[in-house]
């Protein structure tokens, strides 16, 4: 009886390790791919340019960074790539200059002779529950895909569920036994 | 140092894994998600507010499924209570968001929510410590008279009252040893999902005492049974959230990996324990919330002016995390020492098993 209990902690130990440990390497994988990043920023919600935010965060007004405005199926550095509200955003892109932001030209600038566009300020400081924090071109204009949505849940749940009850066949496995409590309410 | 390409922060791994860790072990124990604790943290460590909410929601979600199943083995968790309480609870949230809406078109949503927040939050730690010290005495009472108290020990009226409405469908829940009308399990989901909605949060500190005072399950069975509506709560939220682009799976998963230990050590600390002892902790996990709330109330009030106010809701709110975490700990080892015969402070004594 014993040996039948310990064989059985041993698959369902090994079983939810294996479950475990596929949720999370699958999820290094995709994330670490570009895989979910390009699934996440999936499309435009505005008119504009795509951008990868992160290749001009230090550009200053004395020291605009020029992206290149290439149609490009991949961004590469200091590149924009022309986009429409609802089209499928470049991979690379997580962020969308808006043509109204360049008709303001406050912040960026159309140079259309020289086909680029003149970022000067990337980032500006914000209160947000009374802390600062960065707000930049990154996530803006963008539209996650909505079923990304549910692979997010469904991919937590999967995991919790299966850390669960990996940490369930390991206690078991080492013999600790844990007894269901009773319930008796005294007064 | 990892960088989240989503959340666009670079922030030491260490870090999100010792959060989950620590607010796994005090939600496994008391059967909140946390949010209260996670958000401001991942604010601390660079993550912009609408991501800190949304990896924090779907931490919730992941981190509860961990404690869950736990709780599940201990016997914690009723489900006839948590599914008639679920329909209530998401009716609850959404009239709570409407009326959310309603205050912010009014304008004045931050200050009234922060209000309710304080007054609310303090009531529940006045009476739990009252009622909790109440059962504290009775069981070191019974223990001098050498009858063996048993794991819970409740003091308060209030079941009673709530269990003699005769309101049909009268309903048997066999794990909480409860008989009660349906429409009273119904009500309080909605009233604690409509003060979840409202203020933003899970509502595990409303619907764990509500649970033990109100319909008059044990502390034990509240905590695992509200640990599954947080699943779901947790889930919705999730997906709200994911759909808004607010969630970095990256940081999820380390906060996961950290709760998957916090959050088993935090589960089976419930077994060591009487129900008092948890009660004991979510009503100081309620007062030093209360004073992160009030601090954050008093710098909205005075205009966003005083910087410190806003700092200082911060260093209490991750204390708060660090202390709940030995206190558990401490009450956990004493109980060890007093299986094994040895000595343990008399103040602990009738708070463990």
């Amino acid at each position: 009886m014993a040996q039948a209990d310990r064989t059985k902690s041993t698959v369902k130990m090994l079983f939810w390790l294996l479950v475990s440990g596929g949720l999370v390497f699958y999820m290094v994988h995709t994330y670490r791919s570009g895989q979910m990043i390009h699934w996440y920023y999936y499309t435009a919600s505005v008119d504009g340019y795509a951008v990868n935010a992160r290749a001009f965060i230090d550009a200053t007004p004395e020291r605009p960074a020029r992206l290149a405005i290439v149609p490009a199926a991949v961004i590469d550095g200091l590149q924009a790539v022309p986009v429409q509200a609802g089209g499928r955003l470049p991979r690379g892109a997580n962020g969308v200059i808006a043509m109204r932001e360049l008709e303001a030209g406050r912040r960026v600038a159309l140079d259309s002779a020289a086909n680029t566009i003149s970022v000067m300020v990337p980032s500006e400081i914000k209160e947000q529950k009374g802390f600062k924090y960065k707000d930049t071109y990154k996530h803006k204009g963008i539209r996650t895909n909505p079923w990304a949505g549910l692979w997010n849940v469904a991919i937590v749940l999967g995991l919790g569920l299966s850390l669960g009850l990996l940490a369930e066949g390991i206690t078991d496995f080492c013999g600790l036994k844990i007894e269901k409590l009773d319930h008796v309410i005294g007064h | 140092m990892f960088e989240f390409a989503i959340a666009g922060v670079t922030c030491p791994v260490f870090l999100l894994v010792l959060v989950g860790l620590t607010v796994g072990m005090v939600g496994g124990f008391i059967g909140v998600g946390g949010g209260y604790m996670v958000t401001p943290a991942l604010i601390v460590f660079g993550f912009p507010g609408y991501m800190a909410s949304g990896i924090d929601m779907t931490h919730i979600a992941g981190k509860g499924l961990v404690s869950t199943v736990r709780h599940r083995q201990l016997g914690n968790i009723d489900w006839t209570l948590a599914l008639t309480m679920i329909a209530g609870t998401m009716l609850g949230v959404e009239l709570g968001v409407r009326l959310l809406v309603y205050f912010k078109d009014l304008g004045i949503s931050g200050v009234v929510l922060l209000m309710t927040s304080v007054v609310l939050m303090f009531s529940l730690f006045l009476y739990t410590q009252i009622e909790t010290r109440r059962a504290h005495k009775r069981i070191a009472e019974l223990e001098r008279e050498g009858k063996g108290a048993l794991r819970e020990v409740q003091t308060s009226n209030l079941p009673r009252l709530f269990q003699h409405i005769p309101l049909a469908p009268i309903i048997r829940c066999r794990t909480a040893r409860v008989i009660i009308s349906m429409w009273v399990i119904v009500l309080v989901g909605m009233v604690t999902g409509i003060l979840a909605g409202f203020l933003g949060v899970g509502g595990g500190f409303i619907r764990v005492p509500a649970l033990v005072y109100v319909v008059g399950a044990s502390t034990h069975v509240a905590v695992g049974t509200d640990l599954v509506e947080i699943v779901v709560s947790g889930a919705y939220g999730a997906l709200r959230h994911s759909i808004e682009g607010n969630v970095d799976m990256m940081a999820v998963l380390f906060m996961v990996l950290g709760a998957l230990l916090g959050a088993q050590v935090g589960s089976i600390a419930t077994a060591y324990v009487r129900g008092p002892a948890i009660r004991y902790i979510l009503s100081y996990s309620l007062i030093l919330a209360t004073l992160g709330a009030a601090l954050r109330l008093i710098y909205v009030m005075t205009g966003q002016q005083i910087e410190w106010l806003s700092l200082a809701a911060v260093v209490l709110t991750l204390g708060e995390m660090i202390f709940l975490c030995l206190f558990i700990s401490s009450l956990v080892w004493f109980a060890v020492r007093r299986r094994r015969g040895k000595w343990v402070p008399e103040w602990v004594v009738s708070l463990v098993m």
